[in-house]
This record gives structure tokens, sequence and C-alpha cells, in this order.
């Protein structure tokens, strides 16, 4: 690797969270003119690492150089002083301010002065001329379309004289021509001899902006290539990085009947465009259909359309021949849909409360736990003796509460809720996320078991190792719709995960 | 991420009913009351004969003793009325307004009623107020409900509001046939709410009050409604998730919670004052939220907290009368109890934060 | 004078001490934080505004002493709210009770009981000449006391900083994105604080303007309520300034006519009414225009989500 003029150089950089470590002594390089791509998984700790560089976060342990000279980058203001930028994935703007008051905010000190206004504009405005940024400085930026508030953020860093722009997840998004303009941007960007950190998930991209690439996974670096030297399948192998061993299974000789049908699905998401793109498919008894896919491709939507939280635009949901579109989340419930939420702190625990009455968090206007409106507590307790049983749940007992739990004992007492609920769908969005191997293994266990019992399971996760240990038939989600969909006999890992980064058969071939 | 953190940092008042931290309330009525002795102290008082004192005039006599119980009748009503709503994690500062609608509601039916058999005089004033109370709390809910309205600011005006309508009725309607003053006639004595011990101001309302603490405690604890309130106020996105439609619980809390205040007025005017005074009992709904803070919003709590001020202003007022320090004394100390109680609330976040920082390192340290 | 002038005259004073209080309760909210003190504060500086007025036979030392309490009031409410974090609602509760107590506590400490009530000479008017002599409206807007000259001053000077200053800037931006601010790398905290304090002297000033400025005298209700006023006021003026002026004449016309009212014999509308009314007309604003422009972050205490 060409070691000529290292502008950035991080060495051994080390940084816990409490459980989980997310930079494994990390040694990082950036040259000048250079884009360099910072490839990987969701949780791979790519943010985290870019947090240190821009002072957000200090290091456990590692240092940090800028051209050669060791620095202590203690907030964001010593980062910009060393020219140093970055772009957020979620904007730090202030959504009814102009464009102007967005840039210039900070950059003057907290006085009294009259603000020249013109004058910034000024400054802006030949920002925007040099770097073909143009944007209307008096614009709000909440009536601005997305791309247009990356670009503000992008002028913001350049308004510091920023050398170094640490991109995150920037095309995330933007739509494909607003990325087609990003680009132009960073290669003229590269061109006045400044460098660019380019982090993303999505191999296409990076395959096109980058000159070199590092990859990350688990909190390691575990490649570095030049983009010429590099070929997608080694990226792909890189990014996901463990031996799938696929598990034989029995396929079934006859098809059971649909549980779920999900036809020509739109859904609109909060930033007024489709976040689910006429969406198709079924899920049958018996089977444990399993789509993947990079977060933030609308899987979260569909999930909360399933469970009666987010209206859909247009299409139908039927369950079991029943037309569930858009029913409250109550009857969906009644119908017998099980749902283990992404996040189980903010959906799918109470974690005041205690195991019991987590356990009967979905049975609240359940007739069998009532008595005339008053709770019958033998019924909950005897509920939450039995699911702690079956699901060996460990706690001191059933009233602890759940905060007490440890992640993986908090996430059964979930799961064993759900699929009590529900009796005829289950659908688990990243059922194991946070868990430790231990946990991982029982929840996979369970899903299999309940599929067994003869029920459909939804299962949405970005491990993709979980897609293919689990499911019976696997579709890509990507941008809203489903990219393609296999057995999992048929499934290829390679073609799997160029799907979950974008790259369609045909894509790929014009790459070539 | 860990958010831990900002989740706990967000809690100000901990439903929390873990014993040890039962103990946090005592303690801050102890820092309450040195911080107002050190107040007597730098200005010249004995608090230690000052407080001495206040404890045996409170207990000197059964008259006193029973004013305690008497003074902190109210009190727990507009303390539950506070906790109630809190349960959901919702404001409602309004109690004082509700309060007085309330007794507008009974001092009104008792004036009207005088020739009926007293217990059906007292019923009848008895759910009027309480639905001049609910209906003029509901409002809150509903308009924060529907047009997710400022809960906190609505409230404060309709008291405003509440206290207007009610010093137009006391110089309009029902005001006193001698025409004086803005106060209404004493009402019939079959709207007096019989003495719990006589020769004393103890009435039965008490006992309605410590009934209906236990109708809060029923609810919240023991009841779905109940449940599906203390889930909106810990988790709304859990609450939604399970199918709780929140916006209507926003309704029935605040009308249960106006409820109670009402029932407040009802107590006031028919136990106590039998009859209505203009600008009477002017901070009793700012005091119920100290007594619900200092009572975690626990029923229980709630009362205890409510016999605690009782016996601060009935010892305080009897302090006044033998010596030269001011009755304001007592005003003080409840503020100054209730800033302790967040101080202490503080102090508690900083422990529990501190302590699951701990466990996570110990595992950290496990795993590597 | 007729009637006309004298209830301008009225209204233009009442709502002096709400303009001063509605705008700091401005400032503080757009960094996100309500002063939920503000009646207490109000309290204590109507009591420290009458205490230095009589104990040095100065006007100036009084509103001066006003100020201090004021802000020493509103430094113990925002090392609970901002450094602590813990609720608005109920620290604001616990310091109103408190000052209840206290204001007559330390009165009484001072002067004991006295049989009539302790005055002071309160603020004479200033008539600015010529101005004052424009019939009708002369002297309702140019013959007024220096407090609501400075409050005018002040509401202009508020608009010009809020709007037009790199500080203003940042305030404005506290409110609605803390964390964009704090990227920025300003300190919200500091910001925050400052913003309480400065709003805190100017509602000690308020109520130093009903002790001192008009009435002369002392008592625990002299404020009763109109801290509260004040900040309505602040949601009905939309978060402005200029706002603040229009709203503050309303309600200052409301106490004004009310007052007008009972000393006249006009019996036209229930004088109670009059006074409800902008409260009720509050209540409908609030609901009626969704929370206009509420600063986004107001009432949530910013926590930094790292470590």
């Amino acid at each position: 690797m060409d070691a000529k003029c290292n502008l950035i150089t991080l060495k051994n950089i080390t940084k816990f969270f409490p459980g989980t470590i997310a930079n494994d002594h990390i040694d990082m390089e950036l040259a000048n003119g250079e884009v360099l791509a910072l490839f990987g998984e969701n949780g791979a700790g790519k943010t985290t690492l870019m947090s240190i560089l821009y002072g957000l976060y200090q290091p456990d342990e590692g240092e940090i150089f800028i051209k050669r000279e060791q620095v202590k980058i203690r907030s964001p203001h010593d980062a910009m002083e060393y020219g140093i930028g970055m772009i957020h994935q979620h904007f730090t703007l202030v959504p009814v301010h102009t464009v102007v008051e967005n840039i210039i905010l900070g950059t003057e000190k907290a006085s009294l002065k009259y603000l020249n206004i013109e004058e910034k504009v000024k400054k802006i405005e030949k920002i925007g001329n040099k770097y073909g940024l143009e944007v209307d400085p008096f614009a709000i930026i909440r009536q601005l379309p997305v791309g247009m508030q990356q670009r503000v953020e992008i002028i913001k860093a350049l308004y510091r004289d920023a050398r170094i722009l640490i991109m995150d997840e920037p095309t995330s998004v933007l739509t494909s021509q607003e990325t087609e303009k990003l680009f132009n941007f960073i290669r003229d960007f590269k061109t006045k001899g400044h460098s660019v950190i380019f982090i993303s998930h999505k191999l296409n991209e990076v395959m096109e902006i980058a000159d070199r690439i590092t990859v990350l996974r688990d909190g390691k670096v575990v490649g570095n290539v030049f983009r010429q030297e590099a070929s997608e399948s080694q990226l792909t192998h890189l990014m996901i990085g463990r031996d799938l061993i696929i598990p034989k299974i029995n396929d079934r000789v006859h098809p059971k009947p649909e549980m779920l049908k999900i036809e020509n699905l739109t859904i609109m998401g909060d930033r007024k465009s489709k976040v689910i793109d006429d969406l198709s498919f079924t899920v049958r008894e018996g089977e444990i259909f399993g789509i993947a896919g990079v977060s933030g491709n609308g899987q979260e939507e569909l999930a909360q359309a399933l469970c009666g939280l987010r209206k859909a635009k247009s299409g139908q949901i039927t369950l079991s021949n029943k037309d569930i579109t858009n029913k409250d989340v109550l009857s969906i419930i009644h119908q017998g849909v099980g749902y283990i939420p992404a996040d189980r702190h903010k959906e799918g625990l109470v974690l005041d409360m205690s195991i019991e009455e987590n356990l009967f968090l979905k049975n609240h206007s359940n007739p069998s736990f009532l008595h005339y409106g008053f709770l019958n507590q033998n019924k909950i307790q005897k509920n939450a003796r039995n699911l702690m049983r079956d699901f060996e749940i460990k706690a001191a007992s059933s009233t602890s509460r759940a905060m007490t739990l440890s992640g993986g004992n908090q996430q059964k007492v979930v799961v064993a809720r759900e699929i009590n609920i529900g009796t005829k769908l289950l659908v688990a969005v990243q059922p194991t996320r946070g868990l430790d191997l231990g946990a991982v293994d029982y929840v996979h266990k369970t899903l299999l078991k309940e599929k067994k019992e003869g029920k459909a399971i939804l299962l949405i996760s970005t491990e993709f190792s979980e897609i293919m240990t689990l499911s019976d038939r696997i579709g890509v989600m990507y941008r809203g719709k489903l990219l393609k969909i296999v057995q999992r006999k048929d499934a290829k890992v390679d073609e799997i995960g160029l799907l979950m980064a974008g790259i369609t058969e045909g894509k790929k071939n014009k790459k070539n | 991420m860990n958010k831990i953190d900002s989740r706990i940092e967000q809690s100000s008042i901990s439903q929390d009913n873990n014993t040890w931290f039962n103990f946090m309330p005592v303690f801050s009525v102890l820092l309450g009351l040195l911080m107002s002795g050190l107040m007597m102290l730098l200005l010249g008082y004995n608090p230690l004969i000052v407080y001495t004192n206040m404890l045996s005039y409170a207990f000197r006599d059964i008259y006193n003793i029973a004013d305690i119980f008497a003074k902190a009748t109210p009190l727990i009503l507009t303390g539950l009325a506070f906790g109630f709503a809190f349960r959901a994690s919702l404001f409602n500062i309004g109690a004082q307004g509700q309060f007085y609608i309330g007794a507008v509601m009974a001092v009104a039916c008792a004036l009207k009623l005088g020739s009926l058999p007293s217990y059906l005089t007292l019923i009848i004033c008895f759910i009027m107020s309480l639905i001049g109370g609910s209906l003029w709390a509901a409002f809150i809910g509903y308009v924060k409900a529907r047009f997710n309205a400022n809960e906190f600011l609505v409230s404060m005006m309709l008291t405003y509001v509440a206290i207007a309508i009610m010093n137009f009725l006391l110089v309009g309607l029902l005001k006193e046939s001698k025409g004086e003053y803005p106060q209404t006639d004493v009402i019939p004595k079959n709207g007096w709410l019989p003495s719990l011990i006589p020769h004393t101001r103890l009435h039965w309302g008490f006992v309605l009050a410590l009934l209906i603490a236990l109708l809060a405690y029923i609810i919240l604890w023991r009841t779905s409604l109940g449940y599906k309130i203390r889930m909106v106020g810990f988790n709304r996105d859990a609450a939604r998730y399970a199918g709780i439609n929140v916006e209507n619980i926003f309704v029935i809390v605040f009308f249960i919670s106006g409820a109670f205040a009402g029932i407040a007025g009802f107590t006031e005017v028919n136990g106590m004052q039998h009859m209505l005074i203009e600008g009477f009992n002017p901070i009793i709904g700012a005091e119920g939220i100290g007594i619900a803070i200092l009572g975690n919003a626990h029923p229980l709590g709630i009362v205890l907290s409510a016999l605690l001020f009782g016996a601060l202003k009935v010892g305080g007022n009897l302090v006044l009368q033998t010596s030269r320090i001011p009755a304001s004394i007592i005003g003080i100390t409840e503020g100054l109890v209730i800033l302790s109680v967040i101080l202490s609330y503080y102090i508690r976040d900083k422990l529990i934060i501190l302590r699951s920082k701990k466990k996570l390192a110990v595992q950290e340290r496990h795993r590597l | 004078m007729n009637i006309i002038t004298g209830l301008l005259v009225a209204t233009i004073r009442m709502s002096t001490p709400l303009m001063l209080g509605a705008l700091g309760e401005v400032f503080v909210e757009r960094t996100g934080v309500m002063n939920i003190a503000i009646e207490g504060i109000f309290l204590m500086g109507a009591w420290g505004g009458f205490v230095g007025a009589y104990l040095t036979g100065k006007l100036w030392v009084g509103f001066l002493f006003a100020i201090v309490v004021g802000v020493f009031c509103g430094a113990v409410y925002g090392y609970f709210t901002i450094k602590l974090k813990q609720h608005q609602i109920v620290t604001g509760v616990a310091i109103n009770i408190l000052t209840l107590g206290l204001g007559l506590f330390l009165y009484q400490l001072l002067f004991g009981i006295p049989l009539l009530p302790l005055t002071v000479e309160p603020l004479k008017d200033i008539s600015i000449p010529f101005l004052s002599d424009i019939p009708i409206i002369g002297s309702a807007f140019f013959s007024q006391n220096i407090l609501t000259y400075l409050a005018v001053v002040l509401i202009i000077l508020g608009y010009w900083v809020l709007f037009r200053t790199p500080l203003g800037l940042i305030i404005r931006s506290t409110g609605e994105n803390p964390e964009a601010v704090d990227v920025a790398g300003i300190n919200v905290e500091h910001i925050r604080f400052l913003a309480v304090l400065g709003s805190s002297a100017l509602d000690g000033l308020a109520g130093a303007f009903y002790s001192i400025g008009f009435l002369g005298l002392y008592t625990n209700d002299i404020i009763g309520g109109r801290g509260w006023i004040a900040f309505a006021i602040c949601f009905l003026g939309n978060w402005n300034p200029l706002g603040i002026l229009i709203g503050s004449l309303i309600f200052g016309l409301a106490e004004g006519l009310s007052v007008f009212l009972l000393t006249s014999n006009f019996k036209l509308i229930p004088n109670e009414f009059l006074i409800a009314l902008p409260y009720i007309l509050t209540i409908i604003a609030t609901i009626a225009r969704r929370q206009f422009n509420v600063p986004a972050f107001l009432g949530k205490p910013y926590i930094k989500e790292r470590f």
C-alpha cells in the first residue's frame, strides 16, 4: 500500500461500549486526494470509528495522527480545526430555519453584533459555485428535499474550510439522480486535492466512487484493497465473513395453504417517498419466509404495516383469507398475529413492569384474563409461570422487573409472549439483535419449532447468516422492493450478498 | 447503544416500588425540615424549640389531632388528582380549577336541596361535584388527544376561568342573603357531612378520601384500565404496539383525575367550611402536586404525605399563636421539603446509573 | 380625562409587567426551557423591590434588588432543571410553593405585622413633552412611568437580538434542535442557564412593578396569578417579542377594563367574564393553531446520548 502522503493515520483505535467492543484495535489510513470507502454491515463499527475521528467520542485506546503528527481530537471543534468535516446519517439541521442560518450556526461568537446575512450569503454562493453545490440560501430546511438538505450539510462543512469530508451512508436517503450529483461533487472535490471517507454498505456505490476500500466486520479491519484490485464477490465475502453451514432441510412434498398474502403493497414513508413499492409475496403455513436486506430499505415500515401501526397507501394484506389491510392494532393481535419487534426496549417490553405484566402485555382486553374489568391475578401469574417454564426464562421470580433481566432473557420474554399470541402468523424483526450466542441459538431453535407446528413465520433480518439458517424461502429487499425470491436450496450466498447491496443481474453485467 | 442513561434521566419521579427507595421520601422530609430549621436559625429562632412545640401542639389534644386529619382530607384528594394523572405521564395542573368547580356544584346543590333528607343531599352533592370536576378536566384530556394542545397551558388557563365562574356566582346567584360579602350563605344542616369525632372538625369526608385513595389503588393496580394507564405512562410506544388507544386513555385519565379534585371540593364545602367563600383554599391544587411528588405518586404515599402536611399546618398554626415566628414558615417548609424530594430523585437516579454501569463493566470484564 | 384615555392609560400601565415577564419567557423558551417558576419569581421580585426601596428610601435600589433576587431564584430553578435535569414542572411548582411562604416570611421577619401596611411612594409618571399633549392617546402612550418605557424598549431590543444577531440565532437554534447547536461546538447547558437567569431578572423586575411601581406596598397576593398570564402571553404571542406586545396589551386591556368598570357604574358585561376572557382566548388559541411555532424541544432536558 502506498504510504506516500498519509493525511490521516488511525493506530490501534479501540472503543468499548457496555456489552460490546465497537472498535477492536483498528488501524486505518487516508491519503491526500483519495476517496476511501469504509465498507461493512450494520454494526460493524464504521460510524463509531469516524465519530472518534470527528471528536464525538474518545477512544479507549489508540492514537490519531494527522500529517504524521499525533493529535488529540476532543470535540468536533478540534476536528474542524484540522479540516475534518462530517456529514452524519441523521442531519443536525434546524428544520424551521433557513439554509444560511443553519450553515453559519456556531461560526460566529455569541455576540450582540449585527448579523450581516448578505456577507454570509456571498460566501455560501462562492462555495456553491466552486463545487457545483447550488442552493437557495433563504429556503427553509424542512421544505427542502432530502438531497438538498444533505447538500446544506456539505456546505456547512465546506464553509468551515473542511478538506477532509466524512460521509456516513450519504446515499441512504437519496434518489439515484441525487446520488449521481453527489458522486460528481465527490470526484470534483478530490481533484482539488481533498479527501473523502465514504461510509457505506452498498457495494455498487463503493465500487463506483472509491479509490480504496477498507472493510470492517465486528469491529475489526478484515480487508484493505484498492478498488482496481478488488472484486465484488471478494468484498461481499469479507463483509459477511462467516462460513455458512446450511443445514439439510426436508423439502415439503405438499405445499401448505397460504397464510399471509401481500399484494401490491405500497407504503409512504415519513419523507413523502415510497418506502414500500408495489410489494407482493406470500408466506405459507409451516414456512419461514426470510427477508434479507440491509436496514433502511423499508423493512421496518413493512413490519409496522403488518402490525397495524402504519397505514398502507395501496395494496392488500390478507391473513388466512381475511383482509387485514389498515386494520387497527388490537384486531390484528386478535387475529393471531405475533410480532417480535426490532427494539425490545422501545416496543417490546415495558422495562419498569414485572415479567408477568410484560407477558400479559397484549392480553389487556382479553376476557379470559379479566373478571368484569378486574385483572385476574391468578391467571396472569399462571400464564407467566407457564411461559417462563416453557421458554426457560431465567429470573428471580415472575414479579421481578423486566429491567433486571439479561438481554437474552428479555428477548425470551418477548418471544414467549408473541409466540403465545401469534397463533397464525409470527413476524420477527431482528429477533436476535444484541444477544449472546446461547440466546441466539435458543431463539433460532424456537422459531424452527414453531414452524414445525404449522405457523407462518416472516423473518426480517439484516443478519445474513440468520436468514440462511432459518428460511425456507428468501427474498431480498432493496429500496422497498423485493428483488428476488428464491428457495433456500437454490440460494447462492454471493448472489444474495450482491442483491443486498443493490446489485442486480443487470447492473452487474453493465459493470463488466 | 445503551440508552439506560437517557431513559432513566427522563424520569424525575420513579414509578419504583423498590423498598429501599421508599425511604427516600423520609430522608427528603428530614432534609427539608433541616433546611427549614437552618432558616429559622439564621433568623434568630431555635429550630429545636419550634419543632418540638409544633409536635406537642399538634398532638396536644383530640381537637388538634382531629384537625390534622381534617386538613389532610382535601390534600389527599388533590394529591391523588395529580398523582393519578402522573401515572400516565400526564400533568394535571388544573386541579385547583377542578376543585373550585366541584365546590361550586356541591354548594349549589346543598343550598337548593335544603328540604331533602341528609343522606340524599350528600349523595347528590357528591355526585355533582364529581361530575363537575371530571368534565372540567376531561376537556383538557380531549384537546390534548385530539389537537395535541399543550395540556399545561390549557389546564392553567381553565383554572382561572373556573375562578372567574366561581366569583361570578358568588356575587350573583349564590350570593348570601345578607348581600355583604362575596360568599354564600351557610348551607343547611342536612348538607353537612356528619362529624367523625364529636367536638372536632373531623368529618366523614376523611373516610371518603381514604376510600377514594383505595379506589385509585385498585383502579391502577387491579384493573385492566389501570394496567393500560400505567403502560401508557411507562412506555407509550409499547402501549401502541399492544393495541392500546393512547388518546382514549388521555381523556379517561383526566376525567378520573378531575373527579378526585372535584370531590375535594365536596369535602371542603360540605365537611369543613359549610359554605363557599371567595378565594378559599387558594393553593390546594399546588399543595396536591407537592404531596403527590412527596408520596411518589402512590395512593399510600399520598395519604401519608397529606397527613404530614396536615400536621405541619396544624402545628405551624399553633406555633404562630404562641411565638413570634411567622406562619409562613409552614409554606416554606413545604416548599423546601419538595425541593429536597427532587434532589433525592436526582441522587437516586445517579445511584441507579452508577449501579448499572458497574454491572455492565463487570459483565464486560468477564467477557474479555 | 375621558373614558378612552383613561382606559388606554390603565391598559398600558397594567401590561408593563406582563411585557417584561413575557419577554423573558420568550427568550428562555426559545432555548427549550420553560421557566415555570415565573409566578414565584414575580412574587420574590415584588418582595425584593419593596424591601430595597423601603430600607433605603430609593426606588432604584428596590428595582435593582428585585433583579438580584430574581436572578438568585432563577439560578436555583436553572440548577435543578438544567444541571440536575429534573422535571421542569415539578421543580417550578416546588419553587412557587416555596416563594409563597418565603415572601411573607421574610417580610414579616423584617417588618413584623404592622397594623397598617407599610407603603412606599411608587413610581411617578414621566411625561414626554409635546408628545404627551396629543389628544386622547397622548397621555396614554407618552405619560407613563419609566418602567413602561423600558419595557417597550426592551421588547424592540429583544426582537432585534433574537432575529438579527448571532446570539439570537444560537438561542433560537437551541430550542429547535439542541443537537445541532451542540455539534457546532456551543455548550447547550450554558446557553439555557443564561437564558433562565435573564428571564428571571426580567421576572423579578416585573414583580417589583406591582409593589413599588404601582401599588406602593407589598402583600402576599400582590401578584395573583399574573406571572402565569405572562407565561401564557409567551404562547399566545407565538414566541415573538412583537407578538408579546400585542398579547400583553390584550391582557392589560382586560385588566384595565375590569378595574375601570368596577369603579364606574357600568354593568354591561359581568366583570368576571372580562377577566376570564383573555384566558379563554388563550385556550382557543392553544387549540386552534396546534401549538404555533412551539420550539421543537421545549421542555425536554438535553441529554447527550454519548459516553
